[in-house]
């Protein structure tokens, strides 16, 4: 739902979405697409939102790729949680449309 | 004349003299009287006549100044004898003021017997001998505190059981309170044979006599009086020593209150210790420790060690103290003789030399865990009435005689002890419900994270798609999509608050369940059909039992049970495989039950796993949705229709979900026709 949540509120942009299941198959795509921001999701099976970001920190050659969490809570020990493993900002949710735009925008080279 | 007392011979003399005196002047005044009347009497011519009267009034004088002189002699010694009377009386009162005054003061029991005695000698014959004994509490005998008098070396420093007194003394003088005198032991041969009997120390005595000495209602002792000469002791003669007995029984009285007192301050400076000591910590173990090192110390002991156990054979140590160079007993060690033995008593048990005890030769000539000591000591612990323990106390290499002060103490510490270990549980006891309450109320924050987690999807979901359905520009068919995907999280986040709710109704009791018969058949393979759209990657399998029958209960509330456990199985086998849904019928029961070839839940789990909020969290587990209800839900649906719910499980293998309910026995056609 959030998935396509976020389709949808980023198809009106010029920027080129793509989308994966769980933290294995997010971090094939990160190797594979080297995007300009990466949003995930905390809780994923296979491997959680921390672990591959931890993975991405881990390559040199991904390791400039801005990470941002969408997490289920906007309490401080989440929060810190994030920015230990090298999260670029965190969205709590529910979070709006508009902000998740402007944190694209934010990032986003194109 | 030696009949005579002597100050008779004074009177008789006085009065012969008075009498020839008298009878002289009226032979004068005759002689006189009759010359001026012109006759005269020739002395030697007429003297026949007047002689005769002469010597017969001589007499008669002579007679009246006898009778004189005795009735004077008799006042004389009459009035000297209340002279000497009234001295000896003023000596008696000097002597009992003196006692009294020599009495004044604090003094310990050894210097009011001394002054007691100097007192009392003054007031009885030199013959006869006195000892005090005064009642000892801790001893339970009459202790002997002072003798003085010929028979005094063979009382002194005598004590006296009182349960071995003899009967007479005990029941006439110890228990009623009154004097015994036996002026001639000779004459009361019987009483006097069993007397002595009893108390071989006093059988030489002639004339015997035991006064109880009272202050203030508490018989504090009695005095012996005996003597070698029977008719020494009667009634009036130990009346002095009686009254001056009250006088030393009120100093007695006092000097005992005073060591009584000391005592119990002393024991309450070191039980204050002990419980300073045993404040710092509530530990059980450590207010054992505390306390064992600090008695020891007091006690100057070699080793002191506490043995805790309900039964006497069950006392193991639990703690030991040992003075240097003392090989300890070993902690857990059992069989420790004069612990078992106290324990098995009841009461303080000491001895001072084993050796010489044929209790304990046995014990520990025999290998025993403290065959090192020679004076050994142990006092019970008593909890509620039940044994709890005991203190035990060991003397290395010499023997040592427990003195009355030792044994209270032991006492004493045993008893703040038992209060301290009660309170120390008490307060275990109280830690345990904080820590569980502590537990249920991480429990339930633990639960507002979990739901507000759960909330906050479906939230952003109807949140993101309602901004962009009002600010940015769609089609119709998009809205129309868009709506439908905030109705789904709308029905999401409404299913959740049903959820708590209802569990939250069957707790407490308030949820109305319907009577109906269910196939469970049915039930089984809808929820399979609801399922298996959301499972792509699982292989759903029913095993269904046709003669499964019925089960009387709530459709609605059995299809919640099955629909659970089968989401369960999938959200908790996110790599697929199978999962086997089954039904049996087993007797008058019916079983149903899901497995899956998931991740597993761990042993220690398996009972939480159905308690609100119990969900296992894991890293495995962060990513999977749930409010932790899901099972709890199950268990109260299947509880409240008099079934079972259970789970098995290897982790990594795979989980199986039991479920049994009682069958519908009644009506089976009838119930079939009702179902479908």
């Amino acid at each position: 739902m959030i998935r396509k949540l976020l389709q949808t509120a980023l198809r009106t942009t010029t920027h080129d979405a793509q989308f994966a299941e769980n933290g294995v198959q997010g971090l094939a795509l990160i190797e594979r697409m080297r995007p300009d921001v990466v949003f995930t999701d905390v809780a994923m099976p296979e491997m959680d939102g921390f672990e591959m970001a931890d993975a991405v920190r881990a390559r040199p050659e991904l390791a400039h790729i801005p990470i941002v969490f969408m997490t289920a809570s906007a309490q401080r020990d989440q929060i810190e949680e994030c920015f230990r493993h090298g999260a670029a900002g965190h969205l709590a949710k529910p979070f709006t449309m508009s902000e998740l735009r402007a944190r694209v925008a934010l990032y986003a080279r194109s | 004349m030696r009949i005579l007392p002597r100050s008779l011979h004074f009177y008789v003399a006085a009065s012969t003299i008075y009498a020839a005196l008298v009878f002289l002047a009226v032979q004068w005044i005759y002689s006189i009287q009759l010359a001026e009347s012109g006759l005269v009497i020739a002395r030697r011519d007429t003297g026949d006549v007047l002689s005769a009267i002469q010597n017969v009034s001589f007499v008669v004088w002579l007679g009246i100044s006898l009778i004189a002189a005795v009735v004077l002699h008799r006042l004389g010694k009459a009035f000297a004898e209340a002279r000497s009377e009234g001295d000896q009386k003023e000596q008696v009162l000097g002597s009992i003021f003196g006692l009294s005054s020599a009495l004044a003061g604090p003094l310990d029991l050894e210097e009011i017997g001394r002054r007691f005695l100097s007192t009392v000698r003054g007031a009885l014959d030199s013959e006869v001998t006195v000892a005090l004994i005064v009642y000892d509490d801790v001893l339970e005998a009459f202790r002997t505190i002072a003798a003085d008098g010929p028979m005094g070396a063979d009382l002194h420093g005598q004590t006296y059981s009182a349960s071995a007194l003899p009967a007479i003394i005990r029941t006439r003088v110890i228990d009623h309170r009154r004097s015994l005198i036996l002026s001639n032991t000779g004459t009361d041969a019987d009483t006097w044979a069993k007397l002595s009997h009893d108390m071989p120390q006093v059988a030489s005595a002639r004339s015997f006599g035991a006064l109880p000495l009272v202050s203030r209602d508490r018989l504090v002792g009695a005095l012996l009086l005996l003597s070698g000469r029977a008719g020494a002791l009667v009634p009036d003669r130990v009346q002095v020593p009686m009254i001056m007995g009250q006088y030393v029984a009120a100093s007695i009285h006092t000097a005992l209150s005073v060591s009584e007192a000391e005592a119990r301050a002393e024991r309450e400076t070191m039980v204050n210790r002990v419980a300073q000591r045993a404040r710092a910590s509530l530990d059980p173990d450590e207010i054992l420790r505390a306390t064992v090192e600090e008695l020891a110390r007091v006690l100057g002991v070699s080793r002191a060690l506490v043995a805790l156990g309900e039964t006497e054979d069950d006392l193991s140590v639990s703690y030991e103290w040992n003075a240097a160079g003392v090989v300890p007993v070993g902690i857990g060690s059992r069989g420790i003789p004069t612990a078992q033995l106290a324990a098995r008593l009841g009461r303080t048990v000491v001895v001072s030399d084993i050796r010489e005890d044929p209790r304990f030769a046995q014990a520990f000539a025999a290998g025993s865990t403290q065959r090192d000591a020679i004076a050994v000591a142990a006092t019970p612990i008593r909890v509620g009435g039940k044994l709890a323990g005991a203190l035990s106390f060991a003397q290395i290499g010499q023997p040592r005689e427990w003195s009355a002060e030792d044994i209270s103490l032991m006492e004493a510490v045993a008893q703040e002890l038992r209060v301290a270990i009660a309170s120390a549980e008490a307060f275990a006891q109280q830690r345990r419900v904080v820590t569980e309450l502590e537990a249920l109320n991480r429990a339930k924050s633990d639960f507002v994270s979990v739901v507000s987690h759960e909330f906050r999807t479906p939230l952003t979901g109807i949140q993101g798609f309602s901004e962009m359905m009002r600010s940015d520009d769609l089609t119709l068919e998009e809205m129309r999509e868009y709506a439908g995907d905030i109705n789904k999280d709308a029905q999401r986040l409404n299913r959740m608050i049903n959820e708590m709710l209802d569990l939250d109704k069957m707790e407490s009791g308030r949820m109305p369940l319907h009577h109906d018969p269910v196939d469970l058949n049915a039930v089984s393979g809808e929820c399979a059909d609801r399922v298996r759209p959301n499972a792509p990657t699982h292989s759903l399998t029913l095993r269904l039992d046709p003669d499964l029958g019925m089960v009387l209960g709530d459709r609605d509330k059995l299809v919640q049970v099955v629909a659970n456990l089968l989401n369960n199985a999938v959200k908790y086998s996110p790599k697929g495989g199978e999962i086997v849904l089954a039904t049996r019928a087993e007797g008058e029961t019916v079983h149903l039950l899901v497995r899956d070839h998931g991740m597993g839940i761990p042993g220690e789990a398996l009972q939480s796993i159905f308690e609100r909020y119990g969900r296992v969290e894991s890293r495995a587990t962060r990513y999977i949705q749930g409010t932790g209800l899901g099972l709890p839900i199950v268990q109260q649906i299947v509880l409240l229709h008099g079934g079972k719910v259970w789970a098995e499980s290897t982790v990594g293998e795979g989980s199986i979900f039991h479920v049994t309910l009682p069958r519908a026995v009644a009506r089976p056609l009838a119930a079939a026709g009702i179902a479908s």
